[in-house]
């Protein structure tokens, strides 16, 4: 859906798009029925409200508690509107039109219905004394979301949010009437990953942002569109923010990725852009200390140790890095290597974000959806609401806010499931549409390719058998970091186990900051080049830092877990000395001399293009289907499996919060942890 | 440079003739008794206007039409930093949005140390330039030689509501509490 002014980019642009949309549609659209709305007369499929076939004739009727991506609850009487020959007004949002209805929106009856609400005609304008001024007391909720209650309307859009998306029956109301309040029945906060969406729900302003609160005026701010990285999943935002600064960052609508969702991470880390930042490039001394130094120093030393080197390099790159930034690297440092370690479809998530809706069955192996990609669990959670979707689980038994059914944390499983001989594997078969979605940390397990392989031949075995056919794909990976299919495009290998076995003589971090590898595993005389944007593990083992741009600082590619490219628009200038990561190693290349050839933002998008040309196919997801060929090659695999039971990294709330070095350096993060850690220790709730 | 020579010939030259045509259909009232007093002759329009692209035909003969690009750049007197490293996108600022509109990329922003105002110096980030039609927004971009990328307006998917889902009794929908 976006396309990009080169000529060669050109051509690849919304076709793609395009066919995907018509795939969705219903394939026989059932017979519209005629109704007038102001007397235009508009054609809508049976069963359609009131309310939204007005929307088609332009007409917007207000309303407060309607929302589209929750459940009708029709209280709050603004969207009252005339039906001829209806003796009362009917409530737009629920009530689904009949054929040859005559709706009159701005009629006297209408405006008087309105009227009825209570925050329309709320109270008189002079005192008289007769009624008693409503206020409610504030609640405290948590970290982020704060309550102006006395503003609240009672429109339980919050309620319902919480209930139906999140999955977490926190909020509800007490007392009827003027007494009716929306709370959390005891004091508590509210414990969900997806709880700022509450914020952008709210119509009236009781629920707002408790880290945004007086910080700027809507109008003063500047909004740039962009893409999340906190997680693999590749949100659409809108970074707002001014004087350099950002301010917050809210969810802007894809109804393919994030719907207009946005996990707390994405939304309330930007804290930490400001905090642990690297500012200038540094080298250590004699002493062995970091000491600020020019740019002209820092890439010399940079050049000279990789000179030394003579092809004894290694590089890792981190979750946060772009794919300008790897492809760069990668023919800075490995210039012959190939590209493409792997079959494509072995990688992705194969059925797509919105394919969960389709889909009847899905099983996870070793992967926690709610705290590794919220808004993928969202989706799921959608699919098992309305689509009776049923999905189990083989690792920890873990809440991911819908009903589950935990087959174990054995290994074993798998084999079984693949044989036949688990109780599971009947109704596994039985499936139209099955999805078996991956987590990336059984992959990073000693017998990771035994269980890889068996979980491949699995899926292909029901995907010759299920209803959906060739078109319908059951294997998936569900992945963490934002940077790691970009960087098995482009033909990095994940695991550094070769890097532990033959240490190098120069090691180039490209913001890796897990800490996958440590200066223990390495010689005392490797030189550690570290380029990124936080002091982090990284840095702090580093011999060399170049300070590189955090991902509000640059137009840069990056691919989510379906495999779908997309860009961050730069919404800032990178903080002190701080440059665009594609640019440092370009400069790096001059002195190096291997003069990289791109100088342009479009001559790198090019090479990109060159490598993997779905890397700039920005919008659209490059499909793959290469599983029997994935298939045979998993039947060669062969190894022991280990014992030890499927596991997760994030099994609770207070493990979603700090992922990456971003994160670990937000204020707000930290802050979230500890009211969860609290939280947890209350002996008055679950 | 002939490309826009004849254009803008063409355009005064077809507004001319309309003006003519309007003069020749004059008002049917006749404001003279004497019917054998000599009438002006009505003159065909189709035969004015043919003379008219006659001569304009005449007018252009010396020159050649290129089909080619416009691009001011060369004389527009805006710096080269302002031409070549802008990027700009191009898209419906919000839902209901008619117009197409510019978004320039970001340069640095910075608090005024004297006033804490916002302060930039890129002028181009505070203009906004809306087109009726995408095609024109790209005309505009090319011609000025800045790079563009059009994002296309989302497809929104139909939903269905309805109210009966949060009573229906074995549907994971129902709805146990406000």
């Amino acid at each position: 859906m976006l396309r990009i002014g080169a000529s060669r980019l050109l051509q690849h642009g919304g076709r793609h798009a395009a066919v995907v949309s018509a795939a969705r549609t219903q394939s026989s659209a059932p017979d519209k029925i005629e109704v007038f709305i102001d007397d235009m007369p508009v054609m809508v499929p049976p069963g359609t409200t009131v309310l939204q076939a007005a929307a088609q004739a332009g007409v917007e009727i207000p309303r407060f508690c309607y929302h589209e991506r929750l459940s009708v609850a029709g209280n709050c009487r603004m969207c009252l509107v005339e039906v001829e020959k209806s003796v009362k007004p009917v409530a737009a949002c629920a009530m689904p039109v009949m054929k040859g209805w005559r709706i009159k929106t701005d009629s006297e009856m209408t405006r008087k219905a309105r009227e009825g609400d209570q925050s329309m005609a709320f109270g008189s304008d002079r005192s008289r004394f007769l009624e008693n001024k409503r206020a409610v007391e504030d609640k405290n909720i948590g970290p982020l979301v704060k309550t102006i209650m006395t503003r609240c309307i009672h429109c339980t859009r919050c309620v319902r949010f919480a209930t139906e998306i999140a999955g977490v029956e926190d909020l509800g109301t007490t007392g009827r009437g003027t007494n009716m309040e929306i709370g959390t029945y005891v004091e508590k906060m509210l414990l969900s990953e997806l709880s700022g969406n509450v914020i952008d729900l709210c119509p009236v302003g009781a629920l707002t942002s408790k880290p945004y609160a007086f910080t700027a005026r809507p109008w003063e701010i500047r909004r740039t569109d962009s893409v999340d990285v906190m997680d693999a999943v590749g949100s659409n935002i809108v970074v707002n923010h001014r004087t350099g600064e950002v301010l917050r960052i809210l969810p802007q609508v894809n109804e393919d990725i994030n719907e207009e969702w946005l996990s707390d991470k994405s939304r309330f880390a930007y804290d930490g852009l400001k905090r642990q930042r690297l500012v200038y490039p540094m080298v250590k001394d004699s002493d062995g200390e970091l000491r600020p130094c020019e740019w002209e120093d820092a890439l010399i030393v940079a050049a000279k140790a990789l000179k030394a080197a003579d092809g004894s390099v290694a590089a890792i790159a981190g979750g946060l890095a772009d794919a300008e930034a790897l492809v760069a690297l990668k023919d800075l440092v490995f210039p012959d290597a190939g590209t493409g370690t792997d079959l494509r479809s072995s990688y992705l998530l194969n059925t797509k974000i919105v394919g969960v809706e389709e889909a009847d069955m899905i099983v996870f192996v070793g992967a926690n959806p709610r705290f590794e990609a919220p808004l993928f669990n969202t989706r799921v959670r959608k699919a098992w609401t309305y689509n009776e979707l049923h999905a189990a689980m083989i690792g920890p038994d873990v809440n991911l806010t819908y009903d589950c059914e935990h087959l174990g944390d054995d290994a074993s499983i798998i084999g079984k499931l693949l044989d036949g001989s688990h109780p599971f594997s009947q109704r596994l078969t039985a499936a139209k549409r099955p999805m078996i979605v991956v987590g990336t940390s059984l992959l990073a397990r000693p017998d990771g390719d035994v269980l890889y392989a068996q979980l491949l031949q699995l899926s292909q075995k029901l995907r010759s058998s299920c209803e959906g056919g060739s078109e319908w794909r059951v294997f998936n990976i569900l992945h963490r970091v934002a940077s790691q299919v970009a960087a098995l495009d482009l033909g990095y290998t994940p695991g550094v186990a070769d890097i532990r076995n033959n240490p190098p003589k120069v090691l180039y971090l490209m913001g890796a900051d897990e800490g996958a590898i440590t200066r223990e595993d390495l010689p005392k005389d490797t030189l550690v080049i570290y380029q990124g944007h936080h002091g982090d593990q990284g840095a702090e083992m580093a011999d060399v830092v170049l300070p590189g741009a955090a991902y509000t600082e640059k137009t840069a590619t990056y691919v989510n877990m379906e495999g779908r490219a997309q860009q961050t628009q730069a919404a800032l200038v990178p903080p002190g000395m701080a440059r665009e990561d594609w640019k440092i190693i370009r400069a790096l290349s001059e002195i190096v001399d291997t003069r990289l050839p791109y100088d342009k933002l479009n001559d790198i998008r090019n090479r990109l293009a060159e490598v993997s040309p779905n890397l700039t196919r920005y919008g659209d997801v490059e499909e793959a289907n290469y599983f029997a060929q994935a298939t045979a090659l998993a039947e060669m695999v062969s190894g022991k499996k280990g014992a030890a039971p499927i596991d997760v990294p994030q099994k609770k709330l207070e493990d979603f919060y700090m992922t990456n070095s971003i994160t670990r350096a937000s204020p707000t993060m930290a802050k979230c942890i500890a009211a969860v850690k609290k939280e947890a220790a209350n002996k008055y709730i679950e | 440079m002939a490309l826009r020579l004849s254009t803008s010939l063409l355009s005064q030259l077809s507004r001319v003739g309309r003006l003519q045509g309007r003069a020749v259909s004059t008002s049917a009232v006749r404001y003279v008794d004497d019917l054998t007093v000599k009438q002006v002759e009505p003159k065909d329009t189709k035969s004015i206007l043919a003379s008219e692209e006659v001569q304009h035909q005449k007018a252009i003969s010396g020159y050649i039409t290129i089909d080619t690009p416009v691009d001011i750049t060369p004389i527009s007197g805006v710096p080269e930093e302002h031409i070549k490293t802008r990027r700009v996108v191009i898209k419906l600022p919000s839902k209901n949005a008619m117009q197409w509109r510019l978004f320039f990329d970001e340069r640095e922003r910075w608090e005024n140390p004297l006033m804490g105002w916002s302060s930039t110096a890129d002028p181009l980030s505070n203009i906004q330039v809306d087109f009726s039609s995408q095609e024109d927004a790209i005309a505009f971009c090319d011609k000025n030689g800045w790079e563009w990328t059009v994002v296309d307006p989302p497809v929104k998917p139909p939903r269905v509501k309805n109210y009966g889902a949060n009573f229906s009794w074995n549907k994971r929908t129902r709805r146990s509490t406000k």
